[in-house]
């Protein structure tokens, strides 16, 4: 008996204390997947997210794994989210291989998906919105090169060497190479996005490498470890960092010169065109299958735009977007 | 501050001497049913119960190496490589079904007799074997497959998850075959008597001149095996096998072990309370995800439930 | 009892035997595998490595010289680090160091009062524990970095005395320290006695479970001292600090051999692991070996370590 008072009283806080789930009427709800909730990249993607959700009159809520880029929880967050029967869907898969299935179901279920950054293939989906990280590496990998003279001796700090990102993004510096035989890649290896680990693999790269003209980085969080690193070993003046997404203190290190360059992988904008994307599917626009993003090398020359903090950054104009897509639909 | 008085205020409720995991279930369920009218669906009660099917099966294996007073931190590991090593089989080398399935379990009984030896026979404390076959099974199962997923396996492979016979999906049927099989393991074969006899008074069984070091092997190894069949529903659910698809599983599954009732110490417990504690947290993670709790505090609150359980066993003597 | 005292010392005097050998060999090994290893820099960096490796490895090593495990280190360490780094980019940097050490103190007392007055198994307390902190640090970052600190600050990551990394200096202060807690203080006694049979313990008058809790309150404390050298060395602060540092510490500790025969090893071992630990990856980074090859080295060496510590216990049993 006393079990059972327990049992009730429990379920009945509970269950007034629990966020109200009824939408309001009219206004569609729409969930945005993100890999995890510690890169500030993925945090900008949900800003944008948001500010498109605003802008167009829907709700959004958000979706990512407890234990960062977790391919066995994304699956169960998608199973869990057909069930609650969203108006759409915005994806990007941690693994864009193992998450086909999952993505399958939902096009079963009839939802419509937009998916970006991380393409995916055998899906249906309503558009692809992102940057291409083989541009991408291939742009930033040429800065790199021209700036140390079109010569010398360069190093990589992949990302995680499973994610899409990461794969593409060395394609492009590996194209870069190419066109420039009188560069030499020291070594490649991986970071795993994360500045601790970055810093480590970097600094003892140094001792390997007395020499090394410039290093590419597959994002901004290790090219912040390895420019500090260079600067605690007095090497900053003879190595030049490249990094990638244009993270706040990426922006800054540019800014101070630590950094030289980092290619703009605005989840920012992703966020939000993606998200508008979806909203506006729903409405019955057309859309291109395609939608990329510009590839934007952010330098001390052009860094003001970036300094500013993501909740304040202007939305993409969407006309303007669609209108640079010209013919590709 | 001693246990006494809260733990009396606990036992004079009478409760009746189930393991904690079974009250998380029925107040889960409740709590979920209560704030989301989708969570009692069919569908999605079919969700929760292929979800749990993975843990559970690895939780099984879990719950005999507890009894016998050790702890397989490798089990996520060892499933990870059998996943990988099968596919590879499969799409590289043109390998027959059965034969990936019979190599993935090879790996994984290779692995848990590894595990079992240098406990058994060297007298490694279980925490560092595992730990150390942990790292090396996830290396190994990186280094195959350069960290990427392995696709482009036959449309056979998807049945171990999307089939079903006689009406019930394949998973379940495997969760129910292995619990069925264990079950009979545990309570009906001088194998099963010899675990909880391991955990609970081990010298006495190699006084009685039981070769107590071969069954602990074989624990191991039974444990392992789990993770192999376990490895192959992930796959098909995936339609990819992946290396690191199942790391940090394994704590889960101790989690789920722990909750059903089983002691780390005393060789006491068994594998219903472990199914009601792989089900209590397949339905928290599910039920968590129903309401919309941000993922944020969804972290916390799993942690604090988990804790929360098994203090209101310990309390009431039951730990 | 007399027997199994006597016995001690020389399990200890195998494992810092075997384990300097070790190190030797490796450092030959390196030098002569490459000519960068044995440079002022590199050896520089790999101790600065093993250094920070060490600060979290060190309040793990107290609880498991009691019997029990902290899984929480990485994640408190984490949540620590978070919380001072706020204060500190805004430059409150003794508010923040306060407020690291109070969420370490915190941590670790739950802990604690869950393993010693509830009576739940330690590695299911600290596994909540770690999933509570990780849980609340999310909620506290919302996704954002800190970033930017005051030099101050920064020297006790980044800094130089004398030539030496501070890290280095804190860590081998903090061996000494630890040390001498452990074998010349009562409390350090009453842990080695907790860890042998606690139950006996307790019989004789000891206030264990007292102890148990400072000594969870230790180890969530150091995390947080860890996580500020940490968040020092790399001028940043988000949610996932800390959170790959786990195992390693747990593998560094396991190499010291304290989790066998009474704690055998200690500080020392720790330390030592912790070293050798740093020297293996910097290795394989040197020679070009890929980085996916790294957690296979550290489980093979573990247990080669702990199978030569058991065999040798073995043949003087």
């Amino acid at each position: 008996m006393k079990t059972a008072a327990l049992v009730l009283s429990v379920v009945a806080v509970l269950s007034f204390s629990l966020p109200d789930p009824a939408s309001a009427q009219g206004r569609p709800k729409i969930v945005v997947f993100t890999k995890n909730v510690t890169n500030p990249f993925w945090k900008a993607v949900r800003v944008g997210a948001d500010k498109a959700g605003k802008e167009l009159g829907a709700d959004i809520e958000h979706a990512a794994p407890t234990k960062p880029d977790n391919i066995e929880e994304q699956t169960r967050l998608v199973e869990d989210w057909i069930v609650r029967k969203p108006a759409a869907m915005v994806f990007v898969p941690v693994d864009f291989k193992a998450l086909v299935p999952s993505i399958q179901k939902v096009n079963q279920a009839g939802i419509p998906v937009v998916v970006f950054s991380n393409r995916m293939s055998d899906v249906d989906f309503v558009t692809y919105v992102g940057s291409d990280d083989e541009t991408i590496g291939y742009e930033i990998t040429k800065y790199l090169i021209k700036s140390i003279g079109g010569k010398g001796k360069i190093v990589h700090i992949d990302g995680v060497p499973a994610a899409i990102t990461a794969q593409n993004r060395k394609k492009g510096l590996e194209r870069a190479l190419k066109e420039y035989p009188q560069v030499e890649l020291l070594a490649s290896q991986p970071g795993n996005y994360r500045r601790l680990p970055a810093t480590q693999v970097f600094e003892n790269l140094m001792q390997r490498f007395p020499v090394i003209d410039g290093v590419v980085c597959a994002n901004d969080d290790m090219a912040v470890g390895v420019a500090e690193a260079l600067a605690a070993a007095g090497r900053g003046a003879k190595t030049k960092v490249v990094g990638i997404d244009a993270i706040p203190d990426g922006v800054a290190a540019i800014v101070s010169g630590k950094m030289q360059a980092s290619a703009d992988y605005s989840g920012h904008d992703q966020g939000y065109l993606a998200t508008a994307a979806a909203i506006r599917h729903l409405r019955g626009e057309k859309l291109p299958k395609d939608i990329a993003l510009p590839v934007v090398i952010v330098e001390q020359a052009n860094a003001k735009p970036w300094t500013v903090p993501v909740e304040e950054k202007p939305v993409p104009d969407w006309s303007k977007v669609l209108q640079s897509q010209g013919g590709r639909s | 501050m001693t246990t006494a008085a809260p733990a009396a205020v606990l036992r004079s409720w009478r409760m009746p001497d189930v393991p904690g995991a079974a009250y998380l279930v029925v107040i889960l369920v409740g709590v979920f049913a209560t704030a989301n009218a989708d969570f009692l669906s069919a569908r999605n009660l079919g969700n929760v119960a292929l979800q749990a099917a993975a843990l559970t099966i690895l939780s099984l294996g879990m719950t005999l190496v507890i009894l016998t007073e050790g702890i397989d931190l490798s089990l996520g590991a060892v499933l990870g490589l059998c996943g990988v090593v099968a596919a590879i089989l499969l799409v590289s080398y043109g390998a027959s079904l059965p034969a990936a399935m019979a190599a993935a379990m090879l790996v994984g009984v290779t692995a848990g007799m590894c595990n079992g030896v240098l406990v058994a026979y060297a007298g490694m404390p279980p925490f560092i074997v595992t730990l150390g076959m942990y790292g090396m099974a996830q290396s190994l199962a990186m280094v195959l497959t350069s960290g990427n997923s392995v696709t482009g396996l036959p449309p056979a492979v998807r049945w171990f998850n999307e089939g079903s016979w006689i009406g019930t999906p394949v998973p379940i049927l495997a969760v129910l075959a292995v619990f069925g099989a264990t079950w009979l393991l545990l309570h009906r074969t001088r194998f099963g008597r010899y675990i909880f006899a391991i955990g609970g008074n081990r010298h006495a069984l190699e006084l009685a001149g039981v070769r107590v070091r071969v069954w602990l092997v074989a624990v191991y190894a039974y444990a392992a095996l789990l993770a192999a069949l376990a490895s192959l529903i992930m796959t098909a659910r995936m339609n990819a096998a992946h290396p690191t698809i199942a790391i940090g599983l394994e704590f889960d599954a101790i989690a789920a072990v722990i909750l059903g009732g089983t002691s780390f110490e005393k060789g006491r417990g068994g594998i219903g309370g472990t199914l009601l504690g792989a089900i209590a947290i397949a339905v928290l993670r599910n039920g968590l995800n129903l309401i919309g709790l941000s993922t944020e505090w969804q972290v916390a609150v799993v942690g604090l439930v988990i804790v929360t359980a098994v203090a209101l066993d310990a309390l009431r003597g039951r730990v | 009892m007399i027997a199994s005292v006597q016995r001690l010392p020389a399990d200890v005097l195998f494992v810092v035997f075997t384990r300097t050998a070790f190190v030797a060999a490796l450092v030959a090994l390196l030098a002569l595998a490459t000519p960068h290893f044995l440079t002022v820099d590199n050896i520089v960096i790999v101790l600065r490595q093993a250094a920070l490796q060490f600060l979290i490895a060190a309040g793990l090593t107290l609880v498991v010289i009691t019997g029990g495990i902290d899984l929480s280190v990485g994640a408190v360490l984490g949540l620590a680090a978070c919380v001072a780094a706020t204060f500190i980019a805004n430059g409150a940097v003794g508010l923040g160091i306060a407020a690291a050490l109070a969420v370490g103190l915190a941590c670790g007392v739950v802990n604690g009062a869950l393993v010693a007055y509830v009576g739940i198994p330690s590695f299911i307390a600290t596994y909540g524990m770690l999933w509570v902190a990780h849980g609340l640090g999310y909620v506290f970052m919302n996704g954002e970095v800190i970033h930017g600190f005051p030099a101050g600050f920064r020297f006790v990551g980044a800094g130089f005395v004398a030539g030496m990394p501070v890290p280095v200096l804190v860590a081998a202060g903090l061996i000494v320290a630890l040390h001498v807690v452990l074998h010349l203080t009562r409390f350090g006694r009453a842990l080695y006695a907790i860890g042998g049979n606690a139950v006996a313990a307790r019989l004789t008058g000891m206030p264990t479970r007292r102890h148990l809790v400072t000594v969870y309150a230790l180890s969530g404390m150091l995390a947080a001292v860890a996580g500020l050298v940490v968040i020092a060395r790399v001028n940043a602060a988000d949610s996932g600090t800390g959170e790959e540092l786990l195992l390693t510490a747990i593998a560094a500790v396991c190499l010291g051999g304290t989790s066998l025969f009474g704690g055998a090893g200690g500080i020392a071992g720790t330390a030592i692991g912790s070293l050798i630990l740093a020297l293996v990856v910097n290795g394989m980074n040197m020679l070009g070996i890929a980085t996916l090859w790294q957690a296979f080295a550290m489980g093979a060496i573990v247990i080669l370590a702990v199978l030569a510590d058991v065999s040798f216990h073995r043949r003087r049993t």
